[in-house]
């Protein structure tokens, strides 16, 4: 990419720089041909240890699946599943399933259009519905299904004249299907049918292909085959009668190719083809086979970290997850098991949504409709950065990928809309310098290249500045690698933006970002905005980090550092005591605003810590700003609260805040839904479902237990009463590359073991001590005296 | 019906308010009608039947070709006469009641004979009302007829209109000299019962429906209720009336009394009638017969109120059942269920407003299940809520065998579990449970029976405990050990346990029982005694902890206790547990009684 802050790029150039970058990327986010799978030699344990099985006693009906249906997913195909006993439905997605386009002509006002059909929306593949009339849920009894986080399957039985009946649903990577088995105990047999339709007017049949006006194509497959009685197709359905068991298989996507320079196509991809031979040959196999190959998969990337919070009590475990959310708000005793299956819902969320293809969204891989809110895009002001915050955080390393090769497949696009469009003249975010460099992006984003509502300025050092933590966590050269064209084209961009000014009062010039909107709130031309000036500081701090560990652009790292020596700092409001959000003494916004924007610096940024190495006025600006803001949103607002107080290390308001967003949602209100998807009440009585808080209310706890930042690492910074008695965490990442395990007692840590994945030296703080820890990678070390 | 006897009414506009009792006075409470005593004559158990309006009223493609109300003919009465006969009679079913219009035309004009009496339409009934009643005989069958409360004004005839058998009566000598009206459409004039012609008038529409062979007569409009309040339409004289009028003629007539009467006068609706409508019409004047929201799902909170008065000779009567054709009903499965379910066990009346010509195969199992129409008929009580009137609720009654009926309601829009608690049914350890809609034992259950239930869905299980009594311990309301805040305050209750309650519980104020004592932690089917004329809604809490709001059901008056049960997660010792009434206004609490174990 050219240092060259020339306005327009051939765009001959920029596809070939596209070519180069979809070359780089390591696995292809697509429906594609899968790999034979690996099959376990011994069958995984099938015993669930019961903290981390989830269980209900009433299913989900077509109208509750976004607050009652259970998600499965196996990185990319997911569905949520009603598990009635009469009337199985499965509302079946494809992560690129997407309307919409590059969505590069903007607005009178020079903004984005923000429909279904320019900038686009995720939608359903499909709906699979399975029908057993004579298990109707008025006609069974003893009703109950479970989530077994630890295995990532679904079960469901009842009981009907006296059998036992049982169904098991899992998305299974290995053989990119979703599969539904259905046994019996008793001398039961299954007889209904099985219905694959398209939701976007391509009818049923046992298999589809269709287009949608934008080019994508996309197909799905059904197949079944039991024992005992009859299979066969008729015409547009399966019918089964008679059958003892019954396994049914699902798969299906689209010609979606993360390649800017191929349009997002893969030509040579035949979806709907594809999606016959996926059913087909999965099964070639029984339902154990497939079973026990799904499950082992999926334990290998769920086993690797835990958490214990503590015990619950009998009366607590003899209560079902809806029962038990509803008992933790009522009762206002905590369940720590509760708490802690909270976290790895969010795991196993996060692992069925987001491996190998397209990033989790608003909604990560679930939907109920084809028109969910905000398009369940990708909103770059909190949301993807929330969505992303647990995965290092909580163990999955892996799935942060998706992510990656997300942002590096996109950016050829982003680059060439910001070249040609950016400095539009009815743009009010342009750049008044009249220069344009480097690429951003929209407030929202979609898998095309495109943007979606307003310009974001910010969004590029925000989305850079989350790459770069996973490298923290990481240390992997080939995701810094890959990351590094993006980080240096942001600065490229703020290079070209930053106007130089004089402080009031001062002969010193600072460098200040250009007229911008704190996110979604206050004036909409404000120059020098703290989110904006945070984010750009840090962006400069990591490219410069970036540029020596890689050995590169020596000299435009130089130029670099020198802006970000110069760029203004935000301060402390002499009027309220606040740390500013504008560069302004006074509230230009609302006080109480969902966005924690000013407080980037404090989390998920460094600049803001309360340890003594920043200066105290600015932690205490930081805690005023933050108190000001209150303690009751919703989801992703109180998860990043909650994050904040963690870095304060104030146990008692971060639990607080998890707490609140543990709370039953009824009627729409926030909180979390029978399924433990959270809720946000968008309008009185109607809530919709936004993934962000089950992602950052675990990142939270993760946080509350383990403070990192490269060379320093603070072992429980915000421990609250309720966790204290007996807990363990393992297999968490630290930043500077380090793995930690971590076990306390009374509230004190008993033993830390930490293995360098990459990191060399780090202190680990407890309280007032500090030790100094120096490792090889791959060497570890255990500390069991820091409570003293 | 309550449809303007005269045109076609707007639907919306003449929905009718539920009846509260919302005056916190004395109200005299009748014992259950009739209880122990040798059976009545009349209404011994609920009727069972069939009634015309459900179709007559509905815009179903095909039912009322000729205009509204149209599908009443002595053709289509003679048809679903030999359905219910060939179909529903076996189990029960007798009525055949004819409903409003037989003496209008299709264009709702009505018509008299020379003494100001309803006279069949000749087109809807070219054989004449006797013929009709004949035939529904010959089927082994019962006849039921329809009229408004009042002198209707089409029959006043200027006043000069001779009364029959009443010399030198007209109907200027049976009504008030201002010609007020009544009923619930004012579509009559007010009959002055201090006069001595009135009831010479009801005598002989009397005689002529006894002449013509009918066995029950529904008498609609009827106030207080029906819409309206007030002395001009108190029409308790003319129900009195009619059941003089109806032992004069000789004839066993069940009289049946509509719509939405007014509690306040169910002492009245006892002596004089059979049964009497608690609610406003369960039609839905739309395109199908009836629809959850409008009006099915208001009888859970209607019901509870009235649920004292029923018994042999007079029931409460909840309106149509109309479950026998999901298509033509607008109804799921399990509303079906759940309608079917709440008649039952609420031991209404059970006439269908189906095609009986129509039923799907779930319909007439709904309609034809012995062990839940035996719920309704058998010598049992009616059932009334355990549990608050929340989304998910449960009713039961104490059967005579010591076997409890118990119903699992789950009335929201979604999927949910529901538990029916031994606790709250008074006993612990085990019960055996039997699922009547299935016709199944499903075994043993310890503590407590769960069953996942679909949106606005239903279970009716037969529970007979194998445990043993729970022994609880009584905490009174008005202890001076309990706090007080706003403006609760202790008042006098005659029903209530110690003669008095908390009340006031109003716009914050709050009752706090200061030390309840249990043995361990866990939680407690808590028993509340509570009095609220009307359905009223109190957060709960113990220790302090998360309130939960539940709305109480209604008692029927300010003069009757009832108890529901409330889960309360208690510690080790002493609790608190308190009733806040929030920025609402809260039943008063006569007592709670929390169980020594749980």
């Amino acid at each position: 990419m050219t240092t060259d802050p020339s306005p327009m790029l051939p765009r001959r150039d920029l596809l070939a720089l596209a070519a180069m970058t979809g070359a780089a990327l390591a696995g292809l986010p697509a429906f594609t041909a899968s790999a034979a799978p690996q099959r376990p030699v011994d069958s995984p344990s099938t015993k669930a240890s019961s903290p981390l099985e989830l269980w209900w006693q009433a299913p989900a009906d077509d109208n509750s699946m976004i607050e009652q249906g259970l998600p499965v997913g196996n990185g990319r195909l997911g569905a949520l599943a009603s598990n009635d006993p009469g009337h199985e439905v499965l509302l079946v997605t494809d992560a690129t399933m997407w309307t919409g386009g590059l969505n590069d002509t903007l607005d009178s006002d020079g903004q984005f259009p923000y429909g279904r059909t320019d900038f686009g929306s995720f939608t359903l593949l499909g709906r699979l519905t399975v029908d057993i009339p004579d298990h109707d849920l008025g006609a069974v009894s003893g009703y109950r299904r479970t989530l077994d986080l630890a295995q990532g399957v679904v079960t469901t039985s009842y009981v009907r004249s006296g059998v036992t009946y049982r169904r098991k649903i899992f998305a299974s990577r290995p053989d990119d299907v979703i599969v539904l088995h259905f046994t019996q105990s008793g001398g039961g047999r299954y007889t209904g049918t099985v219905t694959l339709e398209g939701t976007h007017g391509e009818g049923a049949g046992v298999s589809f292909g269709a287009a949608f006006p934008n080019g994508l194509k996309y197909g799905a497959a059904v197949t079944a085959y039991g024992t005992g009685g009859r299979v066969t197709v008729s015409g547009t359905r399966i019918d089964f009668s008679g059958c003892k068991d019954l396994t049914v298989v699902v798969s299906g996507g689209t010609d979606y190719a993360p390649d800017a320079a191929k349009g997002y196509r893969d030509p040579s991809l035949d979806p709907h083809g594809l999606a016959r031979t996926k059913v087909r040959d999965a099964a070639a196999h029984s339902a154990d086979t497939l079973l026990n190959t799904h499950v082992g998969d999926y334990r290998e990337v769920f086993g690797a970290f835990g958490l214990s919070l503590g015990t619950s009590t009998a009366e607590q475990r003899s209560l079902d997850t809806w029962e038990r959310i509803q008992a933790r708000a009522r009762d206002e005793v905590p369940d720590p098991e509760l708490e802690a299956a909270y976290v790895q819902f969010g795991r196993y969320l996060m692992i069925s949504g987001s491996r190998g293809s397209l990033p989790l969204g608003l909604q990560g891989l679930w939907l109920d409709g084809n028109d969910p809110d905000w398009m369940g895009d990708y909103h770059t002001d909190i949301n993807i950065q929330m969505n992303y915050w647990m995965a290092d955080r909580a163990g999955l390393s892996s799935c942060f990928d998706a992510f990656t090769d997300y942002c590096v497949a996109q950016v050829p696009s982003w680059t060439d809309v910001t070249r040609r469009l950016f400095n539009d003249p009815r743009n009010r975010y342009r750049n008044s310098s009249g220069k344009n460099a480097g690429w951003t992006i929209g407030i929202s984003t979609n898998p095309y290249g495109g943007g979606g509502w307003w310009w974001h300025p910010a969004g590029n050092a925000w989305l850079c500045n989350t790459l770069w933590e996973h490298y923290e966590y990481t240390r992997s050269h080939t995701h810094l690698e890959k990351i590094y064209p993006l980080l240096k084209g942001a600065c490229e961009f703020w290079e070209a933006r930053l106007l130089t000014t004089t402080l009031p009062g001062t002969s010193r010039e600072v460098l200040i970002a250009d007229s911008d909107w704190s996110p979604e709130q206050g004036p909409l031309d404000a120059k020098g905005i703290t989110y904006a000036q945070e984010l750009v500081w840090a962006l400069f701090g990591n490219y410069c980090v970036a540029a020596a560990e890689l050995k590169k652009d020596g000299g435009y790292a130089e130029t670099i550092a020198g802006l970000r020596k110069r760029l203004y700092l935000p301060q402390v409001s002499p009027k309220s005591g606040w740390l500013e959000e504008w560069m302004s003494p006074d509230n230009l916004g609302e006080t109480t605003h969902r966005h924690l924007s000013p407080l980037v610096g404090l989390f998920p940024g460094d600049r803001i810590r309360p340890d003594g190495s920043t200066p105290a006025d600015l932690v205490a600006g930081a805690t005023a700003l933050l108190t000001a803001r209150g303690m009751e949103s919703f989801g992703w607002a109180n998860a990043w609260r909650s994050l904040c107080w963690a870095r304060l290390k104030n146990a008692d308001k971060a639990y607080q805040l998890i707490v609140t967003n543990l709370r039953p949602s009824t009627d729409g209100s926030n909180g979390t839904a029978p399924n433990l998807f959270d809720i946000y009440e968008v309008s009185q009585g109607r809530g919709i479902f936004q993934i962000d808080a089950n992602f950052g209310t675990p990142a939270a706890v993760s946080e509350m237990l383990l403070y990192s930042r490269p060379g320093h690492l603070e072992l429980l910074p915000a421990l609250p009463d309720a966790w204290s008695a007996a807990g363990s965490l393992t297999g968490a990442p630290a930043r500077g590359g380090f793995v930690v395990d971590l076990r306390w007692r009374d509230g004190r840590p008993t033993e830390a073991h930490i293995r360098s994945v990459g990191g060399r030296t780090t202190t680990v703080a407890y309280g007032g001590t500090s030790r100094t820890v120096t490792l090889r990678p791959g060497g570890s070390v255990t500390l069991k005296d820091l409570a003293r | 019906m309550r449809s303007s006897s005269y045109s076609v009414m707007p639907l919306r506009a003449l929905r009718a308010a539920v009846v509260l009792a919302l005056a916190a006075g004395a109200v005299t409470v009748t014992p259950a009608a009739h209880a122990g005593t040798t059976a009545p004559a009349l209404a011994a158990k609920p009727y069972m039947g069939w009634s015309s309006w459900s179709m007559q009223s509905s815009k179903y493609p095909g039912l009322n070709l000729d205009g509204d109300y149209s599908y009443l003919t002595e053709a289509n009465v003679a048809k679903q006469t030999d359905a219910l006969a060939a179909k529903l009679k076996k189990y029960g079913y007798e009525y055949v009641n004819i409903d409003a219009g037989w003496w209008m035309d299709k264009t709702w004009k009505t018509g008299y004979d020379q003494y100001g009496r309803q006279k069949a339409d000749p087109v809807r009934f070219p054989s004449g009302m006797k013929a009709v009643a004949d035939r529904i005989h010959s089927k082994g069958l019962k006849a039921g007829i329809y009229l408004p409360a009042g002198l209707e004004k089409g029959a006043y005839g200027d006043g000069k209109t001779p009364i029959w058998n009443a010399d030198g009566c007209t109907t200027a000598d049976i009504v008030y000299s201002d010609l007020r009206t009544t009923n619930g459409w004012d579509s009559a004039y007010k009959i002055d019962f201090s006069r001595p012609c009135a009831q010479k008038y009801i005598d002989s529409q009397a005689q002529l429906i006894a002449g013509w062979g009918y066995d029950f007569l529904k008498l609609d409009g009827v106030g207080p209720g029906s819409g309206k309040s007030g002395d001009q339409y108190d029409n308790v004289a003319d129900v009195a009336a009619w059941n003089k009028a109806i032992a004069a003629t000789g004839r066993p007539i069940h009289l049946e009394l509509s719509w939405s009467l007014d509690i306040g006068h169910a002492a009245d609706w006892q002596k004089y009638s059979q049964g009497w409508r608690i609610d406003t019409d369960v039609e839905c004047y739309c395109n199908t017969l009836v629809s959850w929201e409008n009006s099915v799902d208001d009888r859970w909170d209607d019901t509870p109120g009235w649920t004292k008065y029923a018994g042999p000779g007079g029931w409460n009567d909840l309106d149509s059942l109309d479950v026998g054709n999901g298509e033509m009903d607008g109804l799921t499965k399990a509303e079906r269920q759940s309608y079917a379910t709440l008649w039952a066990i609420a031991k209404s009346p059970l006439f269908t407003g189906d095609d009986l010509t129509r039923l799907d195969s779930y319909g007439l199992s709904l309609l034809t299940n012995k062990e839940v129409i035996a719920v309704d008929q058998g010598a049992t009580p009616p059932a009334r809520p355990i549990t608050p009137s929340d989304p998910q609720q449960v009713w039961a009654a104490k059967n005579p065998d010591g076997s409890y009926t118990v119903a699992l309601f789950n009335l929201a829009d979604k999927p949910a579990a529901v538990s029916a608690n031994w606790a709250a049914l008074g006993f612990t350890g085990k019960a055996a449970v039997r699922d009547l809609w299935n016709h199944e034992n499903l075994g043993s259950f310890k503590d407590k029976v769960t069953e996942a239930l679909p949106a606005h869905g239903s279970r009716l299980f037969t529970v007979t405990p194998h445990g043993s009594a729970l022994a609880f311990t009584g905490y009174e309301a008005e202890s001076s050990a309990n706090t007080l805040a706003g403006n609760a305050s202790v008042a006098d209750c005659s029903a209530c346990s110690g003669g008095k309650k908390v009340g006031n519980l109003y716009l914050g104020g709050k009752l706090t029982f200061n030390d309840v004592v249990v043995p361990k932690a866990g939680t407690y089917q808590v028993k509340i005694a509570y009095v609220s004329g009307d359905a009223r809604s109190a957060a709960v809490s113990a220790n302090g902890g998360g309130a939960v709001s539940h709305k109480y059901p209604s008692t029927g008056d300010w003069g009757t206790v009832e108890t529901v049960s409330v889960p309360l997660t208690l510690k080790a010792g002493s609790n608190t547990i308190t009733f806040d009434s929030g920025n609402s206004y809260a039943p008063d609490i006569d007592r709670i009684d929390v169980p020594k174990s749980y």
